[in-house]
């Protein structure tokens, strides 16, 4: 199945290319309220028309973009940074009293969704993008500790790790030079993964009024401005609504496709155990 | 009773076994020996009508008369486990790991048409009779050989004229392999039994084919075969199997079996005696005893 | 099963009493206090003061704390700050609700799924399997607050055939009630059935590779037969799991499902208390959400062993 790798690859770097490009330039400034030109409908000058405020649609899905790339990394990194070591350490020590300790810790965070966390720091803090982006990241770290660690037990099993600590290897410097470039790969797939449940968590998010918050163009907030607009100018919810699911569709292929193109690795650390 | 003619098994136009022809007597037990990608499994899996997907098997094969090959599987799947029954290689995962042994053990027989307290009562019997007295067990309980035995009592719950056994002591203890083969030997009617082990064959069979290439390259009585092999291939098995005096090689058969075989005989790539004659195909020959080689050994 | 259903009860337990701690702690942090923020800038000390103390936010937070956890345990949610009514009474009214959209998304979503999963999988080799496979990528794709846009588009906008939101309860007129909540068990259950779809494809893909299967067929079952008999309880045991982590992806799915179609669930009694700084009940719905998805988790382990002797 090459073709998920393909067509993932292609959707993803659709998304990026808009966010990099509307760093430059976008064909209207995305925030600029125009009484003269609202609902303007799609071609000539406003490519896909503009909204109720007369903003530029085809701007505001360039910064959306961008909006939603930057909450995706920095939520997929907070993740990544806090799981992974902490899956590692279960996954070489599975049978100790921090392993256990973490996996239940785990499991605690699973049980508060993005949107709960989200809602509750909005409570304390005041939503914004910030804390959107911190409790996407702290829900997604059980993904990652989770694969890190059953990716470590595997891995921790073989004979060169055997070797390894036969020399007299100790912990970390095993963990840095023969665990984490052989999970690397599990890592990556998670990530790609992670990063579609992101974007569909922030979406939800802004659309709520719990992420980014105006005038900040966002996806989410996009259609939920376009919902009470439903009846009469649809076009409204069709280009955000597209955006998100095209981009979600393009991380999970990517995922897909990755994962099958480095099987054959997986398959050899499966075989070994 | 049985009678294979012509058998030959494709799979994206490569034929894996080809043009074997056989047959078993009532109560007869013939071995089926070869080292694996010789064709033997498949040869037993088109018998039953258990092909994998995109493998396909063409010839004619009767038991009792009745077709086994080129009809639809709606009327295979009513000889399956009451005619003709088969016990795998491995046990371990052949048996359902979500039902209980009796339960399964009865399930082949109201499958086909035992009532339902009958069959319960006679699954009890059967796994007493294979030495697993635990009907409510389930698989995980229970060990590679327990699994096998009821693997056993389900082949021959319905009283099948045939058993085919693929390789069934392969995954077990010495010990326990012994006590299967024992039960093998005194429940089952007709047997084909498909091995590399040629101790076992020895042990229960008392007719031999050996297969290479996907075809059966000799065939006859098993003490004849054994003591006075014609193939070059089956001296070269016999040899490589055969316990060697401290100090002495071991003679094995050079070259490992090939992904691709050659035309004419499939072993002489690997042959010692192989000449230009060989680059046509031998016909299997002689009555009784016979082998397809050009240059046999005398 | 008993040990592991004491062990599993003690993992529930254990795990609620730490959620609480978490939820509390977490609105203890609040900048400000309540009393302050409920009565506005222009009030008296002394009428903070007397509403802290009727309140009970004048005391040490381990006595509040304890004071909460022991009432959430008796179902008392305490009293709102804003609207002065019993919070238990106001979520127990909203619970209703969001479970019956919960429980009407799973059930579409396996009505799609287990269908449209197994088939793809019997069928991998041919287009129309390939076919279910993609459909189901793209659900993922969809959240489902934009699904319920899009059908609401489609069913309410295009075809005028149902409401575009509100709701009307079952006891008041049993139709309009099932038209006001089909869509936004649509939106939920259609993303949450090609989710599944997946799942259950490759668990039944790969229940038909094992070799118990084959055994079923030497015993005279056809290839459905034996994969109906022997094959879709095994498959189970996976998409038992991933049944768990759905439902609590219905359940915040629902909060979100409930804003597009303007449905008075927890999610909406949520996010207003949110809107209007109300603590205490925003503190009583995120618990009961969290001691939701605890519970679930706990349902699927019990589900797990009942499934799989093995686990026994």
């Amino acid at each position: 199945m090459r073709g998920n790798l393909v067509i993932g690859a292609v959707l993803v770097g659709l998304t990026v290319v808009a966010a990099l490009v509307s760093f430059v330039w976008t064909p209207h400034d995305p925030t600029l309220v125009d009484a003269a030109h609202r609902l303007a409908p799609p071609g000539g000058d406003y490519l896909l028309g503009t909204d109720k405020f007369g903003r530029d649609t085809l701007s505001q899905l360039m910064v959306g973009a961008r909006t939603t790339l930057y909450v995706g990394i920095v939520a997929v990194g907070i993740a990544a940074v806090i799981g992974t070591p902490l899956g590692m350490l279960a996954g070489m020590t599975p049978r100790g009293w921090l392993s256990e300790l973490i996996m239940r810790v785990n499991d605690l965070v699973f049980a508060f969704p993005a949107l709960l966390l989200a809602v509750m720091l909005g409570a304390v803090y005041g939503a914004g993008t910030l804390t959107a982006m911190i409790a996407i990241g702290v829900a997604t770290v059980p993904a990652f500790a989770r694969i890190a660690r059953a990716a470590t037990m595997q891995v921790m099993v073989t004979d060169y790790i055997m070797a390894a600590r036969a020399a007299g290897r100790r912990g970390p410097a095993i963990a840095l030079r023969h665990v984490l470039p052989n999970i690397g790969s599990m890592l990556i797939v998670q990530a790609s993964v992670s990063f579609a449940i992101a974007i569909l968590a922030e979406a939800a998010l802004s659309f709520l009024g719990f992420g980014t918050r105006p005038p900040t163009p966002s996806w989410g907030r996009m259609l939920q401005e376009a919902q009470e607009l439903l009846f009469s100018t649809p076009r409204l919810a069709l280009w955000p609504g597209l955006a998100i699911a095209l981009a979600v569709l393009g991380f999970n292929l990517l995922g897909d496709g990755l994962r099958d193109h480095l099987d054959p690795k997986l398959r050899r650390i499966r075989a070994e155990r | 009773m049985l009678s294979v003619e012509a058998l030959t098994v494709r799979a994206d136009g490569v034929e894996l076994v080809r043009e074997v022809s056989f047959g078993i007597a009532p109560g007869e037990r013939v071995g089926l020996i070869g080292e694996s990608g010789s064709g033997k499994s498949l040869t037993a899996l088109s018998l039953m009508g258990l092909l994998p997907e995109g493998v396909s098997a063409t010839g004619s094969a009767t038991l009792q008369d009745q077709p086994l090959l080129g009809v639809p599987d709606k009327r295979v799947k009513g000889l399956r486990g009451r005619v003709v029954s088969m016990v795998f290689q491995e046990p371990m995962t052949a048996l359902n790991p979500t039902m209980r042994v009796g339960a399964q053990v009865s399930e082949v027989m109201t499958l086909h048409g035992v009532p339902r307290a009958e069959a319960r009562e006679r699954a009890l019997d059967l796994l007493g009779r294979v030495g697993v007295e635990a009907p409510r067990a389930y698989p995980h309980q229970l060990s590679g050989g327990q699994r096998q035995r009821v693997m056993l009592a389900i082949a021959l719950a319905n009283e099948p004229s045939l058993l085919i056994c693929d390789e069934p002591t392969t995954a077990l203890d010495v010990t326990v392999q012994k006590q299967m083969l024992e039960l093998i030997v005194e429940l089952a009617p007709a047997v084909l039994f498909i091995t590399h082990d040629l101790a076992v064959v020895a042990s229960v069979c008392s007719r031999v084919l050996v297969m290479y290439g996907g075809r059966v390259v000799e065939s006859g009585p098993l003490r004849e075969v054994f003591t006075n092999p014609r193939h070059r291939y089956t001296e070269g098995l016999l040899a490589a199997s055969k316990l060697t005096p401290r100090g002495t090689r071991l003679p094995i058969i050079p070259g490992a079996v090939p992904s691709r075989f050659p035309s004419g005989c499939p072993f002489r790539d690997r042959c010692a005696h192989a000449s230009p004659a060989c680059e046509s195909d031998p016909a299997l020959t002689g009555e009784g005893h016979a082998y397809a080689c050009w240059h046999p050994r005398d | 099963m008993i040990s592991y259903l004491a062990k599993r009860v003690a993992v529930l337990l254990a795990s609620t009493a730490t959620a609480g701690v978490v939820v509390f702690a977490f609105m203890a942090l609040l900048p400000g206090d309540p009393a302050e923020v409920a009565l506005g800038v222009n009030a008296t000390p002394e009428a903070i003061e007397a509403l802290r103390r009727q309140w009970g936010t004048d005391r040490p937070p381990l006595t509040q704390f304890l004071d909460w956890i022991g009432g959430l345990a008796a179902g008392d949610f305490g009293v709102s700050y804003v609207t002065s009514s019993p919070i238990g009474q106001q979520i127990g009214e909203r619970l209703g609700v969001t479970l019956t959209l919960v429980v009407g998304g799973m059930v579409i979503a396996l009505i799609v799924a287990v269908p449209a999963g197994t088939f793809a999988a019997v069928h991998h080799r041919n287009p129309l399997g390939a076919l279910i496979s993609a459909a189901s990528q793209v659900g993922i794709a969809v959240p489902a607050f934009l699904a319920g846009i899009l059908l609401v588009f489609v069913f309410a906008v295009q075809a005028q055939a149902l409401p575009s939101g509100g709701y009307v309860p079952l006891t008041e007129d049993p139709s309009l009630w099932f038209q006001s909540l089909l869509l936004p068990w649509l939106s939920l259950g259609l993303v949450q059935g090609a989710v599944l779809t997946r799942y259950v494809r490759s668990a039944v893909l790969e229940v038909m590779r094992e070799d118990y299967l084959r055994t079923a067929r030497a015993k005279g079952r056809g290839r459905m037969g034996a994969l109906w008999r022997h094959g879709l309880r095994n498959a189970a045991i996976p998409v038992v799991t991933v049944l768990g982590l759905q439902l609590a992806t219905l359940l915040i799915g629902a909060v979100v499902v409930e804003r597009v179609f303007v449905i008075p669930g927890l999610g909406d009694l949520l996010l207003n208390g949110v809107a209007q700084r109300d603590l205490l009940l925003v503190q009583g719905v995120v618990m009961v959400l969290v001691v939701a998805v605890l519970l679930v988790n706990f349902v699927v382990d019990v589900a797990y062993a009942v499934l799989d002797p093995r686990l026994r």
